[in-house]
């Protein structure tokens, strides 16, 4: 039982993560409508531009702040400089998915270049070891949950409080729809870019803090268990992707914990899988999201 | 040998396994439309068969590498078994991509399916030689030795290349290309027609696991070595580049994008002067060059260097393919 429970603690504190992933991820496929594989390289670009400002000296919280708007405004000319030119030229999905795989190693072999294919590390910043009842979590991922449940805070009540945040909905669900009732879709596109990028940078950050060490490879290596979340919930759907999120991480630490680690990623694979064969809208996905698949 | 003519055996035995993989994935993806990202996993299992197969006992050699079977059989016979079983796994990708999904869905999953397959197999010591692989691969010529089992092997290559090249033309010309074309672009169309969509995607990823699993095997008993380092998700990126850049449905475009991409491209950048601040420094500028010619492709010129060559019809001609019958002369001329 003490087991479980830790490893549920453990789940959570990985979950936080992958939520703050998955959910830059659906947003961001929900407006444009492309699987965008790029993302994981954008995330391992974040970790190393996180080391790059920690370098600088400045404080742990201020980096993954910054490098996530870094990275943030990286996605958005990432959408304006490739991505929409190449969907005005009629390119199909499925070219798209290889432009973005290309990007995405292009992205990574370059920061190959610049950085060198070794292994990094931010050193040990995890700070004191907190117990309750049976969890053990360290006080940085105990922040980094934290910063996670504020950021997803954040999102909902942009997403319904705002202006802004309905032109997002109403975009997502229906792009020429929107058009037409006068949303500026492009200046709505831009605006969830910029926050999936965000999400998508600050989570590479996180990751980087919780891991002892990584490379290139951090991002793509992660994209599996993030995709298999946002799936999970409901591709397209943020809400769907913060459940998902917590749902992938509990059930790959448990296995972890009672089988064998290395076939952690497995298991997310598994669910992945087993969700676009089975339902492909997700659990809560709703007909608007069939739409997305058919 | 000299230096140089030991590199070039291994550009050909390079170029001649390269050929065979990419002609097998264009028949899949060129051909009959089959997002296959996880092409690599073909190539890897021809190879492990092959490897398994004539390794013998893991209990040889002091027992340092462990995997499961480990029989002494003739090369041929595990050639042909690694076709079979490429041709094998090829179709069970190929299922997973008969789901009505969309078609980026479908790439993501065999990109999925690319990575997790290197996961586990890395992740069991114990089933394939785990991520140190298994080594000490059996090569048919080494009893000749030096150069003379060198290019003995280049010419082996190059016999399975023309036996290739024969068996892949009869998929992509006559009727049976024609077939597998319609289902590529417009699946209902060619399902009126008559044409079994189902049997001919699996037939395409058959074939073209067929290929892959000898391209795996020739090039694992060339090198002497297999680890799931040998196929990373992004070696299938390298070929689909050349086959894009080539011109998708063309087989001499291919061809020659295999001889530009596979051998010139990745292989060149490592005669560049290696920068010692900067280790991996050329093979990075090598996938940054793939990658951007594949978008750069992609984004200007989508149908690659050579179009793809589409059997023309003109009104009044007789039946353009008096032998063809069945499904593949059942095309009506484009309107």
């Amino acid at each position: 039982m003490h087991i479980l429970i830790e490893s549920i603690g453990f789940g959570v504190a990985s979950g936080a993560v992958l939520s703050l992933g998955a959910v830059g991820f659906t947003l961001q496929f929900g407006i444009s409508n492309l699987l965008n594989v790029t993302y994981g390289a954008l995330m391992s670009l974040g970790a190393f531009l996180g080391l790059f400002l920690l370098g600088l000296g400045l404080n742990i919280w201020l980096v993954m702040t910054l490098g996530g708007l870094l990275i943030g405004v990286t996605s958005v000319a990432f959408s304006r400089g490739l991505i929409s030119p190449l969907t005005r030229r009629g390119l199909k999905p499925f070219s798209l998915v290889i432009v973005s795989v290309s990007a995405g190693i292009v992205l990574e072999y370059l920061i190959v270049a610049v950085a060198g294919p070794a292994t990094q590390s931010y050193g040990n910043l995890s700070g004191t070891t907190l117990h309750f009842w049976d969890f053990t979590l360290t006080t940085s991922q105990v922040t980094i949950l934290a910063i996670a449940v504020v950021l997803m805070l954040g999102l909902h009540l942009l997403l319904t409080r705002t202006q802004l945040g309905r032109a997002m909905r109403a975009t997502s669900s229906n792009r020429t729809l929107a058009k037409s009732c006068g949303i500026a879709t492009s200046r709505v596109s831009d605006i969830a870019w910029l926050i999936s990028g965000t999400f998508c940078g600050m989570a590479g950050i996180a990751l980087a803090i919780t891991t002892e060490s990584f490379d290139f490879t951090l991002g793509s290596l992660f994209l599996i268990p993030m995709i298999a979340a946002a799936v999970l919930g409901g591709v397209g759907q943020p809400y769907g992707a913060m459940v998902g999120g917590l749902v992938v991480g509990i059930v790959t630490e448990i296995s972890a914990a009672y089988w064998n680690p290395a076939y952690e990623s497995v298991i997310a694979f598994a669910i992945l899988i087993l969700m676009l064969l089975v339902r492909p809208r997700g659990l809560f996905g709703s007909g608007s999201a069939r739409r997305l698949l058919a | 040998m000299t230096g140089i003519a030991f590199y070039g055996v291994v550009l050909l035995v390079y170029l001649g396994t390269d050929l065979l993989a990419a002609w097998g994935l264009n028949l899949e993806f060129g051909v009959s439309g089959v997002a296959n990202l996880a092409y690599i996993v073909v190539i890897a299992a021809g190879a492990y068969t092959y490897a398994i197969l004539t390794l013998g006992p893991d209990t040889g050699n002091g027992g340092f590498q462990q995997y499961v079977l480990g029989l002494h059989l003739p090369f041929g016979v595990a050639v042909v078994v690694a076709a079979a079983v490429g041709a094998v796994i090829g179709v069970v990708i190929g299922v997973t991509g008969l789901k009505r999904i969309r078609q980026d869905y479908q790439a993501m999953v065999m990109l999925v399916i690319s990575l997790m397959a290197a996961t586990v197999v890395g992740a069991d010591t114990g089933f394939l030689g785990g991520q140190p692989g298994l080594s000490l691969i059996p090569n048919p010529f080494s009893g000749l030795g030096g150069a003379a089992g060198d290019w003995a092997y280049v010419a082996m290559v190059a016999f399975a290349c023309v036996i290739g090249f024969v068996v892949m033309r009869r998929f992509t010309g006559g009727p049976m290309g024609r077939a597998l074309r319609a289902v590529r672009d417009d699946e209902q169309a060619a399902a009126a027609m008559g044409v079994s969509v189902v049997r001919m995607r699996l037939l395409s990823q058959a074939v073209g696991g067929a290929f892959g699993g000898v391209s795996g095997a020739l090039l694992a008993a060339f090198i002497g070595g297999w680890s799931p380092g040998a196929w990373a998700y992004v070696e299938t990126l390298a070929l689909l580049t050349a086959i894009i850049v080539g011109g998708l449905g063309n087989d001499f475009g291919i061809s020659l994008g295999t001889f530009l991409i596979a051998v010139l491209l990745l292989q060149g950048v490592q005669f560049l002067p290696e920068i010692r601040a900067h280790p991996g420094l050329t093979e990075a500028l090598g996938w940054i060059t793939l990658g951007s010619l594949t978008i750069a492709f992609l984004a200007i010129r989508p149908q690659g260097v050579f179009r793809e060559r589409r059997p023309r019809y003109h009104l009044g001609d007789p039946v353009a393919d008096p032998a063809g019958g069945g499904t593949g002369s059942a095309m009506t001329p484009p309107r």
